[in-house]
């Protein structure tokens, strides 16, 4: 190798400037760790001023959703008053295309300022965070080494941007799940409070519906005592409205003894003062026109008794048929405890439509043979039905969700022949399109050969609803699980690809103190240069192993490689591990059919495994942290993936909870990754279960079928009428 | 010629380096011999504990994440012993509480990977100017 002493050093110190600006740049992320996107943009372009001396550098991020669009410039000095930040933006979008691939290297009397070089730098894989321009007035920029430190500077701010973004990312999932809780919380105490009250108010119902039922009793075996011991009341009066008899039965109800109301005014004695004027007014027509309104008839009317206490009496009222003046004679029955019980029974009957009310509860009764069906006031109400239809099963039939209606038909006719109890769950359609989930049971009833339905139903729609909520609240918990682990797989990334970079920057610069050498040591050099490109070779896989699972953002069918997958979480987790003093072993099945699912979740389950295995063990000092991972098929289609660690283990009993949300045996983390790694499973068609070892230590599975299973989604209705025969 | 060379290599301080990373135990020696050092590269702390370099070392330059015994391990170790050799801590992670942790155990310093040639002159210089 010929060496030009002179040009050797100034290109020697030109490389060192180069390789300290390098190391510069790859150290940005250290110093963006925890700062927003503006922040990291700006001292990147900072740094880039400074470094390659150039006349305007530009950036603008694409618009993301809930971020302000960021567009900052940075000018040299020596240029003079800097023109307004969106005036060069216009002037910039004005010159170059949208896509960046095709813009000119040259930008000819750039806003009337002569000639400037432009490098575009996209960020992100593809460009799609937004670009960064660099231009300089020189003629030689950018030089190699210039267009090299640029495309480093444009990887590390998609790095720093990711990472910045993701950081928002994960404070915004996080407040949000906050909220979302705290919502959820304030709704379920209010279900709670209301729930109370309506315990409460049942409570006393049914105390109100008990006493009733003893005062009516009661009632009833007093009527029983007056129909035993006494006749009604019987008085007679003359054609002046003189009494001129009063039986016992009458001396007893009204509290006179005969002797004291014979010869006085029946109106003054039983009628109260205020029906007096009008008994007169009847009493005189009646005489002059022989017209009367009562006579022979059942009336009902207040009486008055000697102690001024008025109360409800039943009368009827004849004509004694005798020649002369007329007279008349009265049956009085004293009807308080009848009137009474038929208040109570209407109170009671209000009571009863009332607690169907709250409880969204109707009742019904069936007779099979003549279809003769009674409905609860509530059920007319569920129904949207009017209350004075007849109720019919084509009437039922216009409100029966279309889609359920012919399973609904069909449990009909089944219990028609079966004559078995009933239980079913199925959908109503009301006229202005809402839906309403009901849910009915019912027992058979047969008495002398009349065999009759009783049963209730129940408007369930808030109890589904609620289910509904959970269900999205579970799927949104699986977001912040991605994000979060995608966090974690930052961190261990930054970690592998860090280390390559350092063998680089070290050999690279051993290369260029070797060259600069005293004789040249060119034989050190080329040793050194040779391992340079062997750590760069090892930081691109890295990266590339990191874009395919950064690449892919919503879940996708496609056939996985279960090995794979596994090897790539071990290889971007292995440093962590390490750094755990876990010993990690894998036994991959050879062979191993492929399965059916979306990788990045299949790898963020394998991930979670991972996490928790090296967590159970961490307390573990007396035998070595041994992990075994392993894949395998067994003889149903399936392909299993099982991690064995040898940690602290838990409870037998335990097992059912570890896969609830928020349950963790844990004193740090939120415990959230088993039970989404559950429910990631559960939708790929398979089952995760976990298994004490008979040695220390769990054994976490998961199974998933073969790829051959085509799934079809026409059995997702078949389910929604599940028939329970003989429910208890 | 061979006597001078047998001084000089006495007389070049020793600087051991610790990683389990081997790209690093091949790079590191090189470099810090183009300073001017004599340099020794081991893959653990125990390895290096077990060596005949302990008592000679005046420059410790030391991985912090290490399968078995980690470097902040090792800093302990070497304390509770009475061998304080200057530290010079490098580590690949980016938590930020690491160096704060180290530095407050009495490294001279700790450095980020990758950093430059310049970067870890000085912190090996300011750990051998420490003693």
């Amino acid at each position: 190798m010929e060496v030009q002493p002179e040009l050797a050093s100034g290109e020697v110190r030109h490389l060192q400037r180069c390789i300290n600006d390098l190391v510069s740049l790859l150290a940005l992320p250290a110093i963006w760790s925890g700062g927003d996107p503006s922040q990291v943009l700006h001292t990147l372009l900072d740094a880039l001023m400074r470094m390659l001396r150039l006349d305007l550098v530009s950036v603008r991020l694409t618009d993301l959703a809930g971020e302000a669009p960021v567009e900052i410039v940075r000018i040299a000095e020596q240029r003079g008053p800097m023109p307004p930040v969106h005036e060069i933006c216009d002037a910039l979008s004005q010159c170059l295309e949208n896509d960046s691939r095709q813009w000119p290297p040259l930008l000819r009397n750039f806003m009337g300022d002569g000639d400037v070089s432009i490098v575009p730098l996209p960020l992100g894989p593809q460009g799609e965070l937004g670009v960064i321009v660099a231009a300089a007035e020189r003629t030689d920029f950018p030089r190699q080494t210039e267009a090299l430190l640029l495309s480093v500077a444009a990887n590390q701010a998609s790095i720093g941007l990711q990472e910045a973004r993701l950081l928002s990312d994960q404070k915004r999932v996080a407040s949000e799940l906050d909220q979302r809780v705290a919502l959820r919380t304030a709704e379920l105490a209010a279900v709670n409070e209301e729930l109370k009250k309506e315990l409460a108010e049942r409570r006393v119902m049914e105390e109100k519906l008990g006493q009733e039922e003893r005062e009516l009793k009661r009632s009833e075996v007093r009527k029983a005592a007056i129909v035993d011991s006494a006749l009604d009341c019987i008085v007679t009066i003359d054609h002046e409205g003189c009494i001129t008899e009063f039986n016992p039965a009458a001396e007893r109800t009204f509290g006179y003894s005969r002797d004291d109301v014979l010869g006085r005014p029946l109106a003054n004695v039983i009628i109260p003062l205020s029906l007096r004027e009008k008994h007169r007014q009847g009493f005189a027509q009646y005489l002059a026109t022989g017209e009367a309104r009562v006579l022979g008839k059942r009336i009902e009317m207040t009486a008055v008794r000697a102690d001024g206490s008025e109360f409800p009496v039943e009368l009827a009222i004849t004509r004694i048929p005798l020649e002369g003046p007329p007279s008349f004679t009265g049956y009085l029955r004293d009807i308080t405890e009848r009137k009474r019980a038929e208040h109570e029974l209407r109170r009671s009957e209000a009571f009863l439509a009332e607690a169907q009310h709250i409880s969204r509860i109707g009742s019904f009764s069936w007779r099979i043979a003549t279809d003769e069906i009674i409905w609860s006031e509530q059920l007319y109400r569920i129904f949207q039905i009017d209350r004075d239809a007849q109720v019919t099963f084509e009437l039922i039939a216009t409100r029966i969700h279309p889609e359920d209606l012919s399973a609904f038909q069909e449990h009909i006719e089944r219990s028609r022949r079966d004559r078995t109890d009933v239980q079913l769950e199925f959908r109503l359609k009301m006229p202005d399109g809402t839906v309403k989930y009901v849910h009915v049971a019912a027992h058979i009833r047969s008495d002398h050969g009349r065999v009759e339905y009783f049963g209730a139903v129940q408007d369930v729609t808030e109890r589904r609803a609620s289910e509904e909520a959970l269900s999205k609240a579970r799927s949104e918990l699986s977001h912040v699980a991605r994000v979060t682990s995608l966090g974690v797989l930052t961190a261990s990334v930054a970690h592998e690809v860090n280390q390559p970079l350092s063998g680089i920057v070290t050999n690279a610069s051993t290369c260029l103190r070797m060259l600069a050498a005293d004789p040249p040591n060119v034989e050190g050099a080329r040793e050194t240069a040779r391992r340079t490109i062997r750590d760069g070779n090892r930081a691109s896989e890295v990266i590339s192993r990191l874009r395919s699972l950064y690449g892919k953002k919503d879940p996708t069918i496609e056939s996985v490689d279960l090995n794979e997958a596994t090897r790539e979480v071990v290889a971007l987790s292995l440093s962590e591990l390490q750094r755990n003093r876990i010993l990690v072993q894998q036994e991959l099945a050879d062979g191993l059919p492929l399965v059916a699912g979306d990788r990045v979740q299949l790898q963020q389950v394998i991930l979670n495994l991972l996490r928790n295995a090296s967590d159970a063990m961490s307390t573990i000092d007396d035998r070595p942290r041994d992990l075994l991972i392993r894949t395998e098929s067994d003889d149903n289609d399936q392909v299993r993936l099982s991690v064995k660690d040898v940690g602290i283990g838990f409870e037998p009993q335990a097992t059912d909870k570890l896969f609830e949300a928020f349950y963790t045996t844990k004193n740090e983390g939120m415990g959230i990754g088993l039970s989404v790694s559950r429910s990631i499973i559960e939708r790929h068609h398979g089952r995760l279960w976990a298994m004490p070892n008979n040695g220390p230590g769990v054994t976490f599975s998961f199974s998933i079928p073969c790829r051959a299973e085509s799934s079809t989604s026409d059995s997702t209705h078949a389910g929604r009428i599940p028939p329970v025969p003989d429910a208890a | 010629m061979e006597l001078r060379q047998v001084r000089r290599a006495t007389e070049r301080p020793l600087v051991s380096v610790v990683d389990d990373d081997e790209s690093v135990r091949e790079s590191l020696p090189d470099l810090l011999g183009e300073f001017g050092f004599a340099a020794r590269a081991f893959s653990s702390a125990e390895e290096f504990l077990a060596s005949d370099c302990v008592d000679q070392t005046r420059c410790l330059i030391l991985d912090v994440a290490m399968p078995g015994m980690s470097g902040p391990d090792l800093q302990q170790e070497l304390k509770l012993t009475r061998r304080e050799i200057p530290i010079v801590f490098i580590t690949a992670s980016r938590e930020a509480t690491i160096r704060p942790q180290v530095l407050a155990q009495g490294a001279i310093e700790c450095l980020f990977k990758p950093f430059s040639d310049t970067a870890l002159l000085e912190a090996v210089n300011s750990a051998l100017r420490s003693k």
